[in-house]
């Protein structure tokens, strides 16, 4: 207990040096917990993106689809019979379901052409599953069987098409022959999704079936849920019972999308930087428990002298390097409750700061990011902080405890 | 049985290239409760001497026993061992702990062997501390007190620990002449209450006057060893 209060003692007695080694910690800490708030954040906008306006919570689709899905395969299309339409329309906690048929395209403007994707949706039921019709900037979704079409304001401007303008989609049918739909567009959106407003133009689904010689076929069955956090087990119970009609059909949650994949890959750099910057923190410690023995040499000589042993005096700066680790910890805690509030209220928006958009950087987000309350990172980012300081305190401590004592008596 | 014992202690140091001999072949035997001060000249090895049989340090060649025991060859953590049970020190510049009070500073020693027994520790340290005249100032600092008040709570601390031998190494230099009498008197006084074998070098010869036996190094060997009846300070 005496080491515990002499470590205290010690702490205070150069005050400047315990609060400057302690600052650096609370601001490496401070900066940790802005980041990860931002970095949860943008998955969870992302992730948002990625179900409001593409992928539901639960798509519905056969495995032949499913694994060449970057290509869009509609020779493994999706025929949704009663039994099916049935079984996905009654699980837990359903809020919508949706049929959508994708398909690659080539989008023409009578001069130039883009690539993109095509999207045959029901536009009755479209609503209860994505969040699209709200986005819309100019003219309004189609009706059933119109030959109209909507896309992205951005993708408009590529090839400075009006709402009203003609355009021709290109497209390969199920017998690999070429067709097209010739449509008027209805409207223009711009939605917090990037890839939607980039990359697909929609049509109605009973246009595109047409066009595909696909009649009553959809690449997808798209569910929404009620609650998020309920889409493995309803996912996992859906994917039994549609094996009762057909095997080669897959329920495949939100979070197998690819998108989702390359936000971990993110995380996992930016953790590294996290843990860079957490190691100047553990420099600062070692360099301040460095100098604490060299001014204290004659009190371990002291304590040597009085038969402390080695591990003792090791304890001693340690219980020291600890205490600062604790001071910066809480300190860094502290400025990170508003500091993460600030970002949680009004976020941060990059795209005006570099003036290039985040889905430019493979984000898929518009506008300002906003943080998340995490508590858990306050607590890991005090415990991992408190622990690199522990743990950069023993090597110079063991340095210290090792002196010859004669030495440091008399300070030689 | 002697309380200390040395047989041919050698010291060498090297410097760069050259052995420079600081002890070259000390034979000494010191009895319980003996009241004895080392002195010669700045470089005769006096200092060395007080290390080596207080295990801060190791001969180079020789043998040195502390109540029979032999400390050859013993672990760092061994040697550490028998600093904290057998043996108190106490150093010209005090070497208290500047954030710790006197009462603390003694309690740091204390706790070293009183393990758990708070309460008998507590009654240990506030005796001492009265022993040595500094009731009433157990809640000041070093930086609080004088000198003399100061190495008053290193002998305190020496002490507590109830060691079998103290050594202090020219105890009384950093202090003017009053204090340094005031100070010597109450080792004396220890001495002779506790029977406590006290071990002191010193280049003061008034300092000398007080202790029971003189023992005179010069050029690392035992130039000189001789009892006296008297001690002076204790007096």
């Amino acid at each position: 207990m005496l080491l515990v209060k002499l470590a205290v003692r010690n702490l205070m007695r150069h005050k400047r040096r315990t609060l400057l080694t302690a600052g650096i910690i609370a601001v490496a800490v401070f900066y940790f917990l802005l980041f990860d708030t931002l970095l949860v954040g943008m998955d969870e906008m992302a992730y948002d993106n990625l179900i409001d306006f593409d992928s539901g919570h639960i798509q519905v689709t056969t495995t032949g689809f499913w694994e060449d899905k970057e290509k869009l395969p509609v020779e493994h299309l999706l025929t949704a019979g009663p039994e099916i339409l049935e079984t996905a329309g009654s699980v837990e906690g359903l809020a919508g379901i949706t049929g959508q048929l994708d398909f690659t395209a080539r989008l023409n403007d009578g001069s130039e052409e883009l690539p993109v994707r095509g999207r045959g949706i029901d536009p009755e039921t479209i609503k209860e599953v994505f969040a699209l019709e709200d986005y819309f900037i100019e003219g309004s979704l189609f009706k059933n069987g119109e030959y109209r079409v909507v896309m992205g304001k951005k993708l408009a401007e590529l090839l400075e098409l009006e709402v009203g303008d003609f355009i021709t989609l290109l497209l390969r049918t199920k017998e690999d022959y070429f067709n097209t739909i010739d449509a008027e567009i209805a409207g223009f959106f711009h939605t917090p999704y990037p890839v939607i407003n980039e990359y697909v133009v929609y049509v109605p689904l009973d246009i595109a079936q047409q066009a595909l010689n696909a009649e009553g076929e959809l690449s997808h069955l798209v569910l929404r849920l009620n609650h998020r956090a309920r889409t493995e087990t309803v996912a996992s119970n859906l994917q039994a019972q549609l094996a009762r009609y057909d095997d080669s059909l897959l329920a495949a949650p939100w979070y197998e999308q690819e998108a989702v994949a390359v936000s971990g890959a993110k995380n996992a750099g930016a953790q590294l930087i996290l843990a860079i910057i957490l190691m100047i923190a553990a420099i600062g410690i070692i360099n301040a428990v460095i100098l604490a023995a060299l001014e204290r040499k004659g009190e371990i000589g002291m304590m040597k002298a009085q038969g402390l042993q080695e591990k003792e005096i090791v304890l001693l700066f340690v219980l020291e390097s600890a205490g600062i680790g604790i001071l910066g910890g809480l300190a860094g805690c502290l400025a990170g409750i508003p500091g993460v509030g600030l970002l949680v209220k009004y976020g941060v928006d990059f795209t005006a700061m570099i003036d290039m958009e985040m889905s430019e950087y493979g984000i898929p987000i518009l506008g300002a990011i906003y943080g998340r309350w995490m508590p858990k990172s306050f607590i890991f980012v005090f415990l991992y902080g408190f622990l690199v300081s522990l743990a950069a305190g023993i090597l110079p401590a063991y340095w210290a405890a090792r002196k010859d004592p004669v030495e440091a008596i008399y300070n030689r | 049985m002697a309380q200390v014992e040395l047989n041919g202690v050698k010291k060498l140091y090297r410097q760069g290239s050259i052995e420079v001999p600081a002890l070259q072949g000390i034979d000494l035997t010191v009895e319980k409760g003996e009241f004895a001060t080392i002195f010669g000249p700045s470089g005769s090895g006096k200092t060395t001497l007080l290390n080596i049989i207080g295990c801060l340090d190791t001969p180079s060649a020789g043998h040195v026993s502390l109540e029979g025991k032999k400390l050859d060859g013993l672990s760092r953590r061994e040697l550490a061992m028998i600093r904290r049970r057998n043996i108190g020190f106490i150093f010209q510049s005090y070497n208290l702990i500047p954030v710790l009070t006197a009462y603390e500073n003694v309690e740091f020693a204390a706790q070293l062997v009183y393990g758990k027994n708070k309460k008998e520790m507590r009654a240990s340290i506030l005796e001492t501390l009265a022993t040595v005249g500094l009731e009433g100032l157990e809640n000041r600092k070093p930086g609080e007190l004088s000198g003399g008040q100061n190495q008053r709570v290193a002998i305190a601390r020496a002490l507590v620990k109830n060691p079998r031998v103290i050594l202090a190494d020219e105890p009384t230099a950093n202090l003017d002449s009053k204090t340094g009498q005031e100070v010597l008197a109450v080792m004396a006084k220890m001495n002779k209450e506790h029977e406590t074998t006290f071990l002191f070098s010193t280049h003061d010869p008034r300092v000398m006057e007080c202790a029971g036996r003189l023992i005179e190094i010069r050029d690392g060997l035992v130039s000189r060893d001789e009892r006296r009846n008297t001690q002076g300070a204790a007096g």
